[in-house]
């Protein structure tokens, strides 16, 4: 199987204040379709900025990344926006829900860019509020909503175009250890019944727990690469 | 993207206040000073072509550049049919000029003579208005005239007095005669006030051998803005290539160029006004394009194209801008329907074109809606371009770090 994420010795290097950070070290990484990993390591460690990396968010300062088999430094910017739109789904620690827009119309914004015809977004909109638990609050608006049904609105939102990947930055530190193992379980379950890709950044021990597959970043590199059996 | 740029109005109520009171106020203070322009300009313009050279002349061609006593229009009463038949013309009127010598007792004086139909000049310029002491002329020519109140006074005549007009004839004899004085005219215009010498407009023929022939038509039209297109209808009505039909914007050039040049300056005005806008405008929409980094950071990363999202900020000030424009024109047209009515005295009176004004009156004019409005959407469009830029060229991996 082709692998959906492929790195070859990614590097990435800030040059705050004119000293150079070595943020990440000549990263090779692959990662096959369905898998359910977690990024791990303290602060610092690399683990936001490879997400950007691998989901063109940020550019490397050297080495290649290949995206659903696509080589992601080639793309031009406007290829790059329709890559993502059709590629990747994005949960965010802080939710990052467009407050002017209800849960229906947040959930609905990526297939509206995609220009799915409205019946079928609104259809897609129920079944999903409905597999994250969140029927009947389609008119809602997020400051309406806690923490924990933003987050599920976020991970809607993300699953809603079906994308290959999901790219979840620390989606449970913002949340209680209930909710977060609520929504975990939930991403496992829809990691396990659809095959999309899930790969965390996190610190939260729950989640290193219930992933597939561990990598473990520390000063840019991969200290360790660890597959669990299911 | 619209609907995230309309409800985007309604998240920082107080700044979308501020930002459209800025464009409120500056179509307001735009719409006044173009609806005063238009008021004062108007009125000066109305006082000027009824008062004096009408809003169209007909002359034998060339005489406009350069006045000859030689180049006449003949059958003028059949030309001023074809005229009257003219849709929108109000009125017309046949005039005489000549260059002369008067003489009252032992004071004499370079004199302008003017002869005037005055059953038609009464009815075109309201010529009977103008007259402050005396009388106006009898229905038939009775050798009477009638004094500039400037040249009255320099010649020290009076009404009842004699006056003797000295000048050449088209037979190219030296004509004069004598006149009785039966009233002073005061115009409006100093200049012509000192020189002018009316006389019957037989009185004139007679004096200058003209027969029947007059060196000027002057057109009155019921619609000011209408003299362009009733300049062109009397010209192919009359297509005669030895007349000339020229419009008051040709008759007194240099009035019109002065008016012209006046309202030059209005425009540096206006664009003060909104350029003190633009830049109240720049500042908020600044503002919430910093606040919304992150917002336009997450936007980007799920797929929004940079163009998109310069569309979100352009539109979002496109609507307050056209929000602001319907309260602006409210305002706009309901105060200069005020000063319509009731003016504004000025502290002190000022004459333009020999014209004396004492009050000004503002005007709701099409003008005084239509350029505060295309003047303040498209500066404030401009003046969201750069903040839309900014907006559009976000970094997403840095602007979802931004708090």
């Amino acid at each position: 199987m082709a692998p959906v994420i492929a790195t070859e010795e990614v590097t990435k290097v800030y040059s705050g204040d004119g000293v150079p950070v070595h943020a990440l070290r000549g990263i090779d990484l692959i990662i096959e379709r369905g898998e359910f990993t977690a990024l791990v390591g303290p602060s610092g460690s690399g683990k936001t900025t490879f997400l950007n990396i691998i989901s063109g968010l940020d550019t490397p300062t050297d080495g290649k990344v290949w995206l659903n088999g696509k080589f992601l430094s080639r793309m031009s910017g406007n290829a790059l926006s329709d890559f993502r739109r059709d590629n990747i789904g994005f949960v965010f620690q802080a939710y990052n829900l467009i407050p002017v827009l209800t849960v229906e119309e947040n959930i609905e914004y990526i297939m509206l860019l995609q220009k799915v015809p409205k019946s079928e977004r609104h259809e897609r909109v129920l079944a999903i509020l409905e597999e994250v638990g969140l029927s009947g609050m389609a008119s809602r608006n997020p400051p309406q909503l806690s923490g924990g049904q933003q987050q599920r609105v976020a991970i809607a939102r993300a699953m809603v175009s079906q994308p290959a990947i999901i790219l979840a930055d620390e989606p449970t530190a913002n949340l209680d250890s209930k909710i977060g193992a609520e929504l975990l379980d939930m991403m496992y379950q829809l990691n396990t019944q659809t095959g999309m890709t899930f790969i965390f950044s996190t610190h939260d021990p729950m989640v290193m727990s219930r992933a597939r597959r561990l990598i473990m970043l520390k000063d840019g590199q991969i200290e360790r690469d660890e597959v669990r059996s299911p | 993207m619209i609907k995230i740029a309309f409800r985007n109005i309604f998240r920082q109520k107080r700044r979308t206040v501020l930002t459209a009171l800025a464009m409120i106020v500056g179509f307001t203070l735009s719409s006044v000073f173009i609806g005063w322009s238009d008021g004062a300009y108007s009125d000066i313009i109305s006082m000027f072509t009824r008062n004096r050279i009408g809003h169209i002349q007909v002359h034998h061609t060339g005489y406009l550049d350069k006045p000859s006593l030689y180049d006449v229009i003949d059958s003028y009463e059949s030309i001023g049919e074809k005229i009257a038949g003219v849709e929108g013309v109000e009125a017309w009127t046949p005039r005489i000029y000549s260059a002369g010598l008067g003489s009252v007792g032992d004071k004499t004086m370079g004199v302008q003579i003017i002869g005037v139909d005055v059953g038609r000049e009464v009815r075109a310029t309201r010529f009977d208005q103008k007259i402050t002491s005396g009388a106006i002329f009898s229905e038939t020519a009775a050798r009477e005239a009638i004094l500039g109140v400037g040249l009255a006074r320099i010649l020290k005549a009076d009404v009842g007095g004699k006056i003797v007009l000295v000048t050449q004839g088209t037979d190219g004899a030296i004509a004069n005669d004598l006149y009785t004085i039966i009233g002073i005219a005061e115009s409006g215009d100093k200049a012509t006030d000192r020189m002018a010498c009316y006389l019957h407009i037989d009185d004139a023929q007679d004096l200058l051998v003209l027969d029947g022939r007059v060196h000027e038509i002057a057109v009155l039209v019921e619609v000011l803005d209408r003299v362009p297109s009733i300049t062109a209808e009397i010209e192919a009505r009359l297509n005669d290539v030895t007349l000339e039909v020229s419009p008051w914007q040709v008759v007194a050039k240099s009035f019109y160029r002065a008016m012209q040049a006046d309202r030059q300056g209005d425009l540096i005005g206006r664009m003060i006004i909104m350029l003190i806008v633009a830049i109240g405008v720049l500042n908020t929409v600044l503002m919430s394009v910093l606040e919304r980094t992150r917002e336009y950071g997450v936007l980007k990363a799920m797929g929004t194209k940079p163009r998109q999202i310069f569309g979100v900020v352009v539109i979002e000030v496109a609507f307050i801008a056209l929000g602001s424009i319907v309260i602006g024109a409210l305002f706009g047209a309901s105060l200069n329907h005020l000063l319509s009515i009731y003016g504004i005295s000025l502290p002190q009176e000022f004459s333009y074109g020999g014209i004396v004004f004492q009050t000004m009156y503002a005007a709701v004019t099409v003008r005084s809606l239509v350029i505060p409005a295309v003047t303040v959407l498209v500066s404030a469009i401009l003046v969201s371009l750069f903040p839309a830029i900014r907006a559009a060229r976000i970094a997403p991996a840095a602007a979802m770090r931004a708090h």
